[in-house]
């Protein structure tokens, strides 16, 4: 699987699990938006069906990260982690071939489209 | 943080062309990111409304989501010239589309005090038939202004 197709896939089940855990918030909830359960046991199984199209090492490093932090992925904006607010070396990066982690964090980074 | 200040002229659209409920969402997004940043968005949204519409009643619809695609808190607003379906609580067709767009890193929880804030606004502005009122891109972000000045006095 390409890098692409796999990063793809890691950033729609980011925003997924970012909607589920959105809707457990009290304050999401105090609002009065809509939310019916069956749908959300379906959105469920559809991160779940997700998370197993990707290679099981990355699929693997997603969930202990998400287990730990709750958002398992985190943006990098001027050469800092923005998970742990840290500065990226250099080396880092320049390296784009692959799934990236924050050697501070372990998080998987993602450089925005400018 | 006021929602007036959050929101620019040119992702104010208040002759929205009417169509399906997918097709407002799709452009009101290609006013904030385009190609497949903008699918992304698009694809998160349209899963959020397979949750139970965001159509809150009233004419109002507010679609939102947080996208790895955006570094900031981004609101679209669109008004369209016909009211559409949108498969709203209240069964009855929108024509206020609000879209939030936040980062997934929101300091302060931004995105759910605006979300709650952006809710009420949009009810005040059904209430009081101002809805039609604006113009002008600038004359709707006073409007916004104006209400929220106008709940916080109310206060």
């Amino acid at each position: 699987m390409s890098t692409e197709i796999v990063e793809m896939h890691l950033k729609l089940l980011f925003d997924l699990d970012n909607l589920l855990n959105d809707m457990d918030e009290p304050t999401y909830k105090k609002i009065g938006f809509k939310v019916e359960e069956q749908e959300k046991q379906s959105l469920i199984k559809t991160r779940t069906d997700l998370l197993k199209k990707l290679p099981r090492e990355t699929a693997d490093i997603y969930e202990r990260l998400r287990k730990r932090y709750q958002r398992a992925i985190a943006p990098v904006d001027n050469g800092f982690c923005f998970g742990c607010f840290q500065r990226l070396p250099t080396q880092l990066l320049a390296r784009r071939e692959k799934i990236i982690t924050c050697p501070n964090c372990g998080r998987i980074l993602y450089w925005r489209k400018k | 943080m006021n929602l007036a200040s959050l929101l620019s002229k040119d992702r104010i659209i208040l002759s929205l062309k009417p169509g399906k409920k997918n097709k407002v969402i799709e452009d009101l997004v290609y006013t904030i990111k385009q190609g497949v940043d903008a699918e992304l968005i698009v694809s998160t949204l349209l899963k959020r409304e397979e949750l139970g519409s965001t159509g809150i009643g009233k004419a109002i619809a507010i679609p939102h989501c947080r996208s790895l695609a955006v570094d900031k808190l981004e609101i679209a607003v669109g008004r369209t010239t016909k009211p559409i379906k949108f498969n709203a609580i209240d069964k009855k067709p929108v024509s206020l589309i609000f879209l939030i767009i936040a980062p997934p890193q929101d300091p302060g929880n931004q995105y759910l005090i605006t979300l709650g804030k952006v809710v009420q606004i949009a009810k005040e502005i059904i209430k009081k038939k101002l809805i039609g009122k604006s113009q002008t891109p600038e004359e709707f972000i006073t409007l916004i202004d104006q209400v929220e000045k106008g709940l916080k006095k109310g206060k």
